[in-house]
């Protein structure tokens, strides 16, 4: 078994996924001199798998096409080259049952708007290989991320903090405490927030926000996790009542 | 159509002689009473004296005031040596700033604060006092953080006007004002205290009385989630700390914030919480904060919480 070993001339990077986060993905990629290989090219992978120095899978809410993707990734891909994927939503181990050469995948906490931060969280399965490790934070190196190591489990660490807050502001609106305005105002000037729970929700995406919290809910099986009614109806409708 | 009345109060200092007071919704607010001289007491009396307020800063004990009196002149001091404040400001704001021994020396005040302790019986006694004390239009805050303002407006007969006002640490410095309103509370004294608080340059926020009205709720699982994330071994108090600040933005990591704010004071806030809500698990404290509490690691206060200091 060959283990993945860091592009010398980091050539390509190949991003599949969720649709904001595969633009955020490339814009910082393609910065850092990548050539990003579209994603619609994954149907016809086969050519241009030999240059591909690193694989991003960034779905977090079909996680069905997630499993296709990773799939097609494996059979295309040579084992040499590391598969990153979001692994807010789904364990990493979870996820190295689908595929077959599963000492490439590495886990990485991909949330839209994160990335233009400066870190990532990383985080290997039992099967991930320690070069893998290493490839994924020689990545983030080159695009100007740290990255933090944090053991695999679902929604990892920024995710799970940040969501379940979105969650409460949520509830605080829904049971009419204050005006959506009046939570994200009380936030970054009471608790210096950088932004308003409200407004960052709306930033990630409140589908993104929603499919996170029913991760933690089935993953832990805590009524803690239950998504707030009305943060779920905005995800499906995509506004708020009465507006 | 208003009355105009003119009010003498007991007072004696001469800046305090003459009010001209304009009754009805819109009554002006020149005098300020703050009950309790601690942190927050003395930090709502500096920003009050500094918005051209006078201020009748009440506590039990004399030496208790004249520290608290003391903190807030050294703290303008900063100011001045900052350029933020002229040497005049500064001497104006603290002849604004009257000490009191009696409750009763504050009944001329047209806005009285508390800032006690956090105790509901002692809060319910002192608005009980308060109530029978001053003139029928003063509005009656309190600074509660986790109390519900219903509640200690429960025995107080003109309910209507008591009013939570939360500032937040260091008053100086943050611009939020939650104003809370008590089932009671009626919509004129909302008005009138969110205008009192923008008096003092503060953005007010509105907010229904519920447990942690809104930051302290909506912040509880910044705090909670880092713990269980750390109880379940996923990453270490430090590790926790970077994500949350490289990969949220955020200024401070929840457990170096909880060793600022006291292990022991946030864990009495998240208990308030939990227990406000009838035990909802979504506010359940966390087994390490009860743990770092017994063993007398308290933050940075103590030298040892998370952190060593």
């Amino acid at each position: 078994m060959k283990t993945p070993v860091a592009p010398k001339n980091q050539l390509s990077v190949l991003i599949v996924g969720d649709d904001p986060l595969v633009a955020e993905f490339s814009e910082i990629a393609a910065a850092a001199k990548y050539a990003v290989v579209p994603p619609g090219s994954i149907k016809n992978l086969r050519p241009v798998s030999g240059k591909i120095s690193i694989a991003l899978e960034l779905s977090n809410i079909d996680l069905a096409q997630k499993r296709k993707n990773l799939e097609m990734l494996d059979r295309s891909l040579p084992e040499t080259t590391a598969i990153l994927s979001s692994s807010v939503n789904v364990s990493v181990l979870d996820q190295a049952r689908w595929i077959i050469r599963n000492h490439r995948l590495v886990g990485i906490a991909a949330l839209p708007t994160l990335v233009k931060n400066t870190l990532v969280e990383v985080s290997p399965s039992a099967f991930t290989s320690e070069a893998s490790v290493d490839v994924a934070r020689r990545f983030f190196a080159s695009v100007n991320k740290e990255i933090a190591v944090v053991q695999d489990r679902v929604g990892m660490v920024l995710p799970r903090i940040l969501c379940q807050i979105i969650n409460e502001a949520m509830f605080a609106v829904q049971q009419d405490v204050a005006l959506p305005e009046a939570v994200d105002t009380a936030m970054k000037l009471g608790m210096n927030y950088p932004s308003g729970p409200i407004e960052w929700g709306e930033k990630i995406g409140f589908t993104q926000v929603c499919a996170a919290l029913d991760a933690l809910h089935a993953d832990l099986g805590e009524e803690r996790y239950r998504v707030c009614p009305l943060l779920k109806e905005i995800a499906a409708t995509g506004k708020f009542w009465g507006k | 159509m208003k009355r105009l009345s003119i009010i003498v109060p007991q007072a004696l200092e001469v800046s305090e002689f003459f009010y001209i007071l304009i009754e009805g919704p819109s009554a002006m607010i020149y005098s300020v009473g703050i009950v309790g001289a601690g942190t927050m007491g003395t930090g709502i009396a500096r920003v009050a004296a500094l918005s051209k307020f006078n201020v009748a800063l009440y506590d039990i004990n004399e030496t208790v005031i004249h520290n608290g009196i003391a903190r807030i002149a050294a703290g303008m001091k900063k100011s001045v040596e900052r350029q933020q404040l002229s040497q005049e400001e500064m001497s104006d704001a603290l002849s604004r700033i009257h000490p009191r021994t009696k409750l009763s020396d504050l009944s001329h005040c047209d806005v009285i604060i508390e800032a006690v302790l956090e105790d509901l019986r002692i809060k319910k006694d002192l608005f009980r006092h308060l109530d029978a004390d001053v003139k029928a239009e003063t509005l009656l805050a309190t600074n509660t953080s986790s109390l519900s303002v219903t509640a200690i407006a429960s025995g107080v007969k003109r309910s209507e006007r008591v009013v939570g006002l939360h500032f937040f640490n260091p008053v100086h410095l943050m611009k939020l004002v939650e104003v809370v309103q008590g089932a009671q509370t009626s919509d004129e004294t909302m008005q009138r205290a969110i205008e009192f608080g923008e008096k003092l340059g503060k953005t007010c926020v509105r907010v229904k009385d519920t447990p942690g009205f809104i930051a302290n709720r909506v912040a509880r699982p910044f705090y909670g989630e880092a713990l269980r994330i750390l109880g379940e071994g996923i990453a270490s108090v430090e590790e926790i700390d970077r994500i949350v600040k490289g990969e949220g933005g955020f200024s401070m990591g929840p457990f170096e914030l909880m060793d600022l704010i006291g292990i022991d004071v946030n864990l009495a806030v998240t208990q308030s919480v939990y227990e406000q809500f009838f035990n909802d698990p979504r506010y359940r404290p966390h087994p390490i904060q009860r743990q770092m509490v017994d063993a007398g690691k308290l933050g940075k206060k103590s030298g040892k919480g998370f952190y060593n200091y």
